[in-house]
């Protein structure tokens, strides 16, 4: 919404006088001056429904009984809610709803001890023999009834006898005590733009889910959850969470995913995390999540295969050791190394504390600078491309005021959902958005005009319109022909966007890794002089951005200051131009394979899929507390909710930097004298200049000390090949690991794997979706399964480059493929002649071969 | 069961009639696709929605919404017995069962080989004639027990 200035007018209710914004209902006026009005339907941000009826009031010089929710409210009404005519009304209303909604718990003498008990729902379940509802306190229907003031119901009780539907992942449905109010429907229309779920049937049939008795999954639901946290009733409930009754408490916190940092809600029971719901905060999520924020936090730090143990190898065994007994023998290994010995791999979601701390003991206590960190292989195109890039102003917020947007590679169902709700929101306020995209995309269907070039011409479509916004009549003919998009098409682009006064522009992580590079440099260095023009530049990893800034790369120091001195990077490791002695992974799993090296340390919350010789346990994302740094800059808490475990059962996890900090005093090193995280912040503020020294949700530009290289390749794909080979990164990495191995639910909407062609092509090919095919590149010739995708255009084949390795090993399959630095590649395709063979069996030979 | 295959070239004649991106003409185009296949085939909804650009659930709820759309194939005859109140006191019922147990169908269904489907309807306006009985919207009027079983197979 744009910041218009709204007027205050004054109304009457019961008989008060009271103030409110122009432009709100009447049930928001009253809400906003405490005047309690029952509803079940209305949700503040969903349009009106008016189907409950339960919010009626009367209205002066308004004939019969207004609803409320769907009411404007307007200057020197007067309005009455609580009349004995209305109480009567609305008491019928409800019976008739309780009518069909099975009502033991909400008029049951025995609610009260119900509601003490509630920490043993399940028992109390059995013992009130009431089993309908999760009771999860949710329910607003409980608290509707309870104030209407309902004990009895004069109507015949209807059970509407539907199964409960328990098939798809994450959440359960129980139609049988839904009320029909419609929330969900208009969350998830209105709202997410799935329009997964809608009304169907009619009468007493009527229900709600998805079109032609589809699963969730199948119907393309992105199990954001948000229909489950606006449902008033218990019908949509968490699996995970559904019996849990009351939490212990709530406290806000980061999402630990991704850069975008949408704040959550963590709720918690007997000291474990137990449940994660959006955070109506405005600068960022604004109430939304995708579906790892909402749903896989706990089982990610509560999985059984959790390593929290100190481990050494001790000739054939792995074994249990104490920490001290770890710290001793990694420090003794560490003593005295070499630049060109030692590599240390970091993680881009570590917290800032963790990262400052691991590039500070590998500068200051070992005096080397051999640190790397895959942050990099996230923002490809060159650090200094990223160094400009978070100097403009990136903002979330800009997405949801602007009246224009250009979104570049973006498919927002499962990766940054968020910024995809942002964008239908900016879209329902009358903004225009013009798609970029090679693939078809979830997008694809909102946008005013979609430009479909080659993959990888993204850059040039994006120059060619920058250059052409403000100005008539420039010729779009060379770039229509280069990039193979209508010329007319461009041309009504840019007229459109000429229309507009902000701008946004969403890039998806797809297009930096292009080879049309030079263009969308150019593209973006043109647009940051514009005026009104917000970015927002989507990459992998939680907290990149603070890898980046922190200097966890070995030619940067904090600050993005230029680093002295040589290390070993991790592209040297992976194509065998260096073979560091010592290797410490902490928090990264860069290889299928253990690389060549004598000593391999790795430090995390799973064990890597290879030996390794030293295992540092660390704390998850719940245990420890930390910050992390945003894609706009901001510095957010994250909350360490439960205790870092400290049991010979629980184990002995520690936090990134307690580990950095305990190694660096057994190497004599006096700079770590770290108490807790706090203090570690406080160092970063004093070493970098506009650090803050405590959690601070300000979005910061970046200003960089140190000019950096940008990668300018320009040019095209080359070759006769006929095929275009596209990566896409992908996959949900978190510390390494893919979620989607320790996640349950996650494994059913996990990453395709394979290649994904469009069906005529197959069709040509004569190879039926799941058949294997040959894909060469120059020499490279790998082989996979092919499955059908329509939104694959013609003549390319994509796949997706996982950004972590850790969990699905049967990804091996493609891994030259994953070393393969530019994209798209011309390829030649054929179908595949090798035997028979069951296609889950991970073929070790190819990966290592390629090495 | 070859018949409830879509065949894809007739569902594209009927797109072909509305804009591409229109959703406000997918009422429409559902009752040209009822008219055409006799029910809303899921594959002919999939690619109309496609077509108008319009998420499938919303075809789905008002394809279930009015009783116009039928989501499953209809036989070749379809039988409305009237039983409004008329109809009703006159006998209705009777037809009714003695359809079903002539065709192995409920009210409501179709019999496995396509040839009829049984359905109930409200009054049909012709009281004076009741009990009525339709064949393909062909009205019969002071229908008599134990004449259905000729008078089905004489309209086929
Ligand atoms: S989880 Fe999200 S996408 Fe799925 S049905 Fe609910 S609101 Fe729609
Ligand atoms: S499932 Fe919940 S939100 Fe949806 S209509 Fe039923 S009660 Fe309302
Ligand atoms: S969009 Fe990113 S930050 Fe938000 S919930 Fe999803 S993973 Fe977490
Ligand atoms: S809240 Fe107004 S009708 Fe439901
Ligand atoms: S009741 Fe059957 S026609 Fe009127």
């Amino acid at each position: 919404m744009s910041p218009k200035k709204t007027r205050t007018c004054v109304m009457e209710i019961d008989h008060r006088e009271v103030s409110f914004p122009e432009g709100v209902t009447v049930l928001r006026a009253a809400e906003l001056n405490d005047v309690y009005i029952p509803s079940l339907c209305s949700h503040k941000d969903l349009s009106p429904f008016g189907g409950c009826r339960m919010c009626i009031v009367e209205i002066e010089s308004m004939r019969g009984y207004p609803l409320a929710c769907s009411t404007v409210a307007a200057e020197g009404m007067k309005v009455l809610t609580d009349t004995a005519t209305l109480r009567e009304m609305r008491k019928e209303i409800l019976q008739l709803i309780l009518s069909e909604h099975p009502s033991s718990c909400l008029i049951c003498s025995e609610e009260t001890e119900c509601r003490e008990n509630q920490h043993t729902i399940r028992k109390v379940g059995v013992t009130t023999g009431c089993r309908y509802c999760p009771n999860d306190i949710q329910c607003e229907l409980q608290e509707v009834v309870e104030r209407t003031g309902i004990t009895d119901i004069d109507y015949p009780i209807y059970y509407r006898g539907y199964e409960v539907e328990h098939d798809d992942p994450f959440y359960d449905r129980d139609y049988n005590i839904c009320i029909l109010c419609g929330r969900c429907v208009r969350m998830c229309q209105e709202v997410r733009g799935t329009s997964v779920l809608a009304f169907k049937f009619r009468g007493p049939e009527a229900q709600i889910g998805p079109a032609f008795g589809k699963s969730h999954v199948e119907a393309g639901c992105e199990f954001c959850g948000a229909c489950v946290s606006v449902c008033p009733t218990g019908t949509l409930a968490d699996k995970a969470s559904k019996w849990d009754g009351e939490p212990d408490g709530i406290r806000v916190s980061t999402c630990p995913f991704c850069g975008i940092g949408c704040q959550v809600e963590l709720h918690h029971k007997d000291g474990r995390l137990s449940k994660v719901e959006a955070n109506l905060d405005p600068e960022i999520n604004d109430g939304q999540l995708c579906v790892r924020g909402r749903f896989c936090m706990p089982e990610a730090t509560h999985h059984h295969q959790r390593a929290k143990k100190p481990m050494l190898r001790r000739g054939e065994y792995f074994r249990e050791v104490t920490w001290d007994e770890s710290i001793d023998e990694v420090a003794g290994k560490l003593k005295g190394i070499k630049a060109d010995e030692f590599l240390m791999v970091v993680s881009g979601d570590l917290t800032n504390e963790g990262l400052f701390a691991a590039q500070k003991f590998v500068r200051s206590a070992l005096g080397i600078n051999s640190i790397d960190s895959t942050a990099r292989e996230s923002l490809p195109g060159g650090l200094g491309l990223w160094a400009k890039l978070f100097s403009l102003s990136i903002s979330m917020k800009g997405i949801r005021e602007a009246d224009c947007i250009i979104a570049l590679g973006l498919d927002s169902r499962f990766y940054f959902s968020v910024a995809g709700v942002d964008i239908r929101r900016a879209l329902k306020n009358g903004a225009n958005l013009v798609t970029i995209d090679a693939r078809d995309s979830n997008l694809a269907s909102y946008t005013k005009h979609w430009l479909r070039p080659t993959p990888g011409k993204e850059g040039a479509v994006l120059d060619a319109i920058v250059q052409g916004i403000g100005k008539s009549n420039s010729g779009f003919k060379s770039v229509a022909k280069k990039t193979d998009v209508d010329e007319g098409l461009l041309a009504q682009a840019v007229s459109t966007l000429s229309s507009g006064e902000n701008l946004a522009v969403v890039i998806g992580p797809t297009i930096f890794e292009y080879e049309a590079n030079e263009e969308l440099i150019d593209a973006l260095t043109r647009l940051a002089r514009r005026t009104n023009t917000t970015f927002m530049p989507l990459y992998n990893g939680a907290n990149t951005r603070g890898a980046f800034e922190l200097g966890v790369i070995s030619e940067l120091l904090p600050g993005v200051a230029k680093a002295k001195g040589k290390g070993v990077t991790l592209s040297d490791v992976i194509e065998g131009t260096a073979t560091p002695k010592v290797l410490y992974l902490v928090g990264e799993v860069p290889f299928f394979d253990r690389p060549d090296c004598e000593y391999v340390i790795a430090q995390g919350t799973y064990y890597p899929p290879f030996e390794v010789d030293a295992f540092l346990p660390a704390a998850s994302f719940a245990e420890a507390e930390g910050t992390l740094t945003n894609v706009e800059g901001r510095v957010q808490e994250l909350v360490g909710i439960e205790d870092l475990p400290d049991s010979a059962v629980a184990g002995f996890a520690r936090p990134d930097w307690l580990i950095f900090s305990r190694l660096a005093e057994k190497l004599k090193c006096s700079e770590f004298k770290y108490k807790s995280a706090k203090a570690v912040l406080k160092d970063i503020s004093k070493t970098v200049a506009d650090f803050p020294a405590k959690a601070d949700r300000k979005p910061r530009r970046l200003t960089p000390k140190a000019k950096l290289p940008i990668d300018r390749h320009a040019g095209g794909s080359e070759g006769a090949d006929p095929f275009l080979l596209v990566a896409e990164p992908a996959g949900f990495a978190h510390r390494g690991t893919d979620l989607a191995s320790k996640v349950e639910g996650l494994e059913e909407l996990a990453l395709e794997e394979g290649f994904r062609l469009n069906p005529d092509d197959l069709g040509k090919l004569r190879v039926d979706s799941g058949e294997r095919i040959t894909v060469s590149v120059g020499k490279l010739t790998v082989t996979g399964q092919a499955k059908a995708d329509k939104e694959c255009p013609r003549g390319t084949v994509y796949f997706h480059r996982p950004v972590a390795y850790g969990g699905l090993e049967h990804r091996a399959e493609l891994e030259p493929l994953y070393r393969l630095r530019k994209s798209p590649v011309k390829a030649e395709v054929a179908r595949s002649v090798e035997k028979k063979r069951s296609t889950k069996a991970a073929p070790k030979k190819t990966a290592a071969a390629s090495r | 069961m070859t018949k409830t295959c879509v065949d894809p070239k007739k569902a594209r004649k009927i797109l072909d009639r509305y804009p591409s991106g229109d959703g406000t003409s997918l009422i429409h185009a559902l009752q040209d696709i009822q008219a055409e296949f006799g029910y809303v085939p899921c594959e002919a909804a999939e690619l109309l929605c496609e077509h108008l650009s319009v998420p499938i659930s919303k075809a789905f709820s008002a394809a279930t919404f009015y009783k116009a759309f039928s989501l499953e194939p209809k036989g070749d005859v379809v039988i409305r017995v009237c039983t409004g109140t008329a109809c009703h006191i006159r006998g209705a019922q009777t037809l009714v069962d003695e359809l079903c147990s002539i065709l192995n169908v409920a009210p409501g269904k179709t019999t496995k080989d396509l040839k009829f489907t049984l359905e109930t309807v409200n009054c049909v306006g012709a009281c004076a004639m009741a009990p009525v009985v339709s064949l393909n919207g062909e009205y019969h009027g002071n229908v008599q027990p134990g004449t259905m079983s000729k008078k089905i197979r004489g309209g086929k």
